[in-house]
């Protein structure tokens, strides 16, 4: 069985890119054969211009496992110390830098404990400090926000931006969608080991002919009549969000043509247009509309 | 800095398991039994009186008795003799003692580092998986090594302070069983990289220590596998014995060497020792070559 199969996939240097899949789809097997964590049987994978797996290549990459694990007997600065010495910070900026992380991620009150009395959140924190211990040029993450409450999720997307904002190239791996749609530029869908959809946020979620229309009506009768005369033309489903204060948001299905027929009927009957915009899918109905249907967009 | 970490993260666990603290906690308890309950009195390289918790010691015929009679006059026993009689009776009890113990402390170190979540983590850093794994075993060794130069630095040292007599044998046997130590951990390694469990590694481990000690009977009296009638059988064996004896570290011949050190009997070949030190490489080559292939 091949765990990815004819993967071609490029990350944009300063990116957000999300890697999004089922259970079983091979996107920690595509993480773990860029870190040389395992070994292609065929093909190759290349971060910043080198060799995956590359010594030197890692010493500009941070990396956040799924379900990472530390040893037991040390405590959350030691942890952070140890991997500072694995990554070759010298001293005393990699003391500096360790206290700087801890208060960053908000352990400086636990950085005595020893880790194995951590909270699955604090263990997130502490990996995430970990990650970007040596301000990585390439930032690999899985499930960040694993097992992490809202305000610490708000925390570490913040975190994120930071690292965005210096430069860090961020591969993002999870299965918050939310998430996800928040933070990346771009994402890329697999299954099964194969690339199902790749695109930017925008291209994804972007439905082709389909259009919200924000409107202003008279009264709520004349706009009734105007949207049972206008073949197309209804009330947008309260799941597609609510329209500012004082309008109502419309939706229409079909050609350029039929909107721009919607419109000019809405005028025609004194209806104010405030906005009219291509209706959106969340990136959550987009994945399961290609992994439920193999729709490959 | 790299293989430093390691070497130091290695001690930090080890001393977490506890295990090689309690044997530091024994030798310890050896060097004060030493160092409190022993009195000599030395007189031209010759024991006058020896007492042990108070009481006096007597030669005998048959060995050496204590009792609580007062001594009076020279005992007329060597000081160097009661000096190698100690140091013996010491390395008997504690250098397979500080070994098995040792083997204990260490046997999760591998398996532990292999556990998925740890191994991702350390792979991503800057650092190849040959060093990863030599640094490894190179801190169980430091470590376990440490306390056996402890056990034999201390007992040599305080014996030479009450007697005055240096048995540079018995440092060497410590070296030599640290030596050792470093063959049959080798061996833990590559069971750790292969199975990944620290129960199979040390019940294999374990396994190899004893064979090791018992295959070179079978290989001395090469006459004993003329009682087994069928010649394959019998060829098969044979094959079984020798490459055991050439593959596995020699418990036994070492063990020997250790005791002829300390009682400055002549050594009539280091090869046993050679052919350990030589099995140990090959097994932490093995280990390395395959941690290099294994996907994690």
């Amino acid at each position: 069985m091949r765990a990815l199969d004819g993967l071609d996939l490029t990350v944009p240097r300063g990116a957000v890119f999300g890697l999004l899949g089922p259970n079983g789809a091979g996107k920690t097997t595509l993480v773990k054969l860029a870190l040389g964590i395992a070994h292609p049987s065929g093909g190759e994978v290349r971060i910043l211009g080198r060799p995956g797996g590359d010594v030197a290549v890692r010493a500009r990459v941070g990396y956040l496992p799924e379900n990472h694990r530390y040893p037991a007997h040390l405590t959350g600065a030691q942890v952070l110390d140890f991997f500072g010495r694995l990554s070759g910070l010298p001293e005393p900026a990699r003391s500096l830098r360790v206290e700087g992380l801890l208060r960053r991620v908000r352990m400086e009150e636990w950085r005595a404990t020893p880790v194995r009395k951590y909270s699955k959140g604090m263990m997130q924190r502490l990996g995430l400090a970990q990650a970007i211990l040596n301000d990585p040029d390439f930032l690999i993450l899985d499930e960040p926000t694993d097992g992490v409450d809202p305000v610490g999720r708000r925390e570490i997307r913040d975190l994120l931006l930071e690292q965005k904002a210096r430069g860090a190239t961020i591969f993002l791996n999870s299965h918050l969608l939310s998430e996800v749609e928040r933070l990346c530029d771009r994402v890329a869908i697999l299954k099964s080991g194969k690339l199902v959809r790749e695109g930017g946020i925008d291209e994804l979620t972007r439905t082709k002919s389909a259009w919200e229309i924000d409107v202003r009506a008279p009264s709520a009768p004349a706009l009734a009549a105007i949207v049972a005369a206008t073949p197309g033309l209804r009330p947008a489903p309260p799941a597609a969000g609510a329209a500012a204060a004082g309008t109502t948001m419309l939706e229409i299905e079909g050609a350029a043509a039929d909107m721009n027929r919607a419109l000019d009927a809405l005028r025609a009957g004194g209806v104010g247009i405030d906005a009219v915009r291509p209706r959106r899918e969340s990136l959550e109905e987009v994945f399961v509309k290609v992994i439920r249907d193999g729709d490959a967009g | 800095m790299k293989i430093r970490a390691i070497l130091l993260d290695t001690a930090r666990e080890l001393l977490y398991r506890r295990t090689l603290l309690f044997y530091f906690g024994v030798v310890t308890l050896t060097h004060l039994i030493l160092l409190l309950a022993l009195q000599t009195d030395v007189a031209n390289g010759v024991i006058s009186s020896v007492r042990v918790f108070g009481l006096e010691g007597h030669p005998q015929s048959s060995g050496f008795a204590l009792d609580n009679r007062q001594a009076a006059g020279a005992l007329g026993l060597d000081a160097e003799r009661l000096v190698t009689m100690v140091q013996f009776v010491i390395a008997c009890f504690l250098y397979p003692t500080g070994i098995l113990l040792s083997l204990f402390a260490t046997a999760s170190l591998v398996p532990h580092m292999l556990e998925k979540g740890t191994i991702d983590l350390l792979l991503s850093k800057p650092i190849s998986r040959p060093t990863l794994l030599f640094a490894r075993y190179l801190g169980a060794l430091l470590i376990a090594g440490a306390n056996l130069v402890y056990l034999v630095g201390g007992v040599g040292t305080i014996l030479a302070f009450k007697t005055g007599v240096w048995n540079w044998g018995f440092l060497l046997s410590g070296l030599l069983m640290t030596a050792y130590f470093g063959s049959i951990l080798a061996f833990m390694v590559l069971l750790g990289v292969v199975f990944r469990s620290t129960t199979i590694g040390m019940m294999m481990t374990a396994i190899i220590y004893v064979v090791g000690a018992m295959v070179r009977l079978a290989h001395d009296y090469a006459d004993w596998p003329m009682l087994i009638t069928s010649p394959v059988a019998r060829f098969l064996t044979r094959a079984t014995v020798e490459v055991l004896y050439h593959v596995l570290p020699r418990t036994y011949a070492v063990g020997q060497m250790a005791t002829s050190l300390i009682l400055h009997r002549p050594i009539d070949s280091w090869m046993p020792v050679l052919a350990t030190l030589g099995s140990g490489a090959a097994a932490l080559g093995a280990a390395i070559v395959l941690f290099r292939r294994i996907d994690f």
